[in-house]
């Protein structure tokens, strides 16, 4: 999709907090297509995991009966999304290090979700 | 100053949603954020005082831990479920403020950002 001219130099940016694992609702589904129309027009989109939602970014999932939800992740991280995941939600669920999710995603805390909240950007919960 | 109201309506225990969402409240005020919580629906029960997580069930108490917030942040708690569930006044927390619909729709407005956890 082409970028309309009027949106492609805004520095907004929609910040999506996901609470919700894969597979078990279709809410990361409708963040990953609300995050890549947002990016389609120029808008900054950053993504934040949050409680379950942590397991999103896990690698080699290798679901038999659904789309793979973690290549939608890839290719909102090729087109620029920022993706984080708070490390107390994300320790508490087995993850040891940043090895075990994809490349792109950063392990940090929910202090940087509320950085994310200090600039021009809107929030949106999904899930929980 | 950005401002945030986080809105909670799970029990706080069996979810982990209210430990989280003041999480955030705490994180937000650091900031610098006038962050907020509203709980609502079964959300209010964790506004009860006297919780005994710790010892029973080895998971924080949400009512001790909403201290964290004040002052500069504020425990909303919203009348219509309070009543709704048989929950006076005196059985909450210090810091517990009750709030009417009219309250809140004002509150809402004054926010720049509603996050529901």
């Amino acid at each position: 999709m082409d970028i309309p001219k009027e949106n492609s130099q805004n520095n907004k940016t929609m910040v999506i907090v996901l609470l919700d694992g894969p597979y078990i609702s279709q809410y990361v589904n409708i963040g990953c297509e609300m995050a890549e129309a947002a990016l389609n027009l120029g808008y900054g989109v950053k993504i934040f995991l949050y409680m379950d939602g942590v397991h999103n970014l896990q690698k080699d999932q290798n679901p038999r009966d659904f789309h793979n939800i973690s290549y939608l992740f890839q290719g909102l991280i090729k087109k620029g999304c920022e993706i984080k995941a708070c490390i107390r939600c994300a320790v508490s669920r087995g993850y040891q290090d940043q090895s075990q999710f994809l490349d792109g995603v950063e392990i940090t805390s929910v202090y940087d979700l509320a950085e994310w909240m200090l600039g021009d950007s809107k929030i949106i919960t999904l899930g929980g | 100053m950005n401002s945030a109201l986080i809105i909670i309506d799970k029990a706080p225990y069996g979810y982990e949603n209210a430990l989280s969402g003041i999480y955030i409240a705490i994180a937000s005020l650091d900031k610098g954020i006038q962050a907020d919580i509203l709980l609502m629906g079964d959300g209010v029960y964790a506004a009860l005082k006297d919780q005994s997580s710790e010892k029973t069930i080895g998971y924080p108490s949400v009512g001790e831990l909403s201290y964290s917030i004040f002052p500069e942040g504020n425990l909303f708690v919203h009348l219509d479920s309070l009543n709704q569930r048989g929950i006076e006044y005196d059985d909450l927390v210090e810091i517990a403020e009750l709030i009417d619909d009219k309250t809140l729709y004002n509150l809402s407005k004054s926010k720049n950002h509603i996050m529901k956890i």
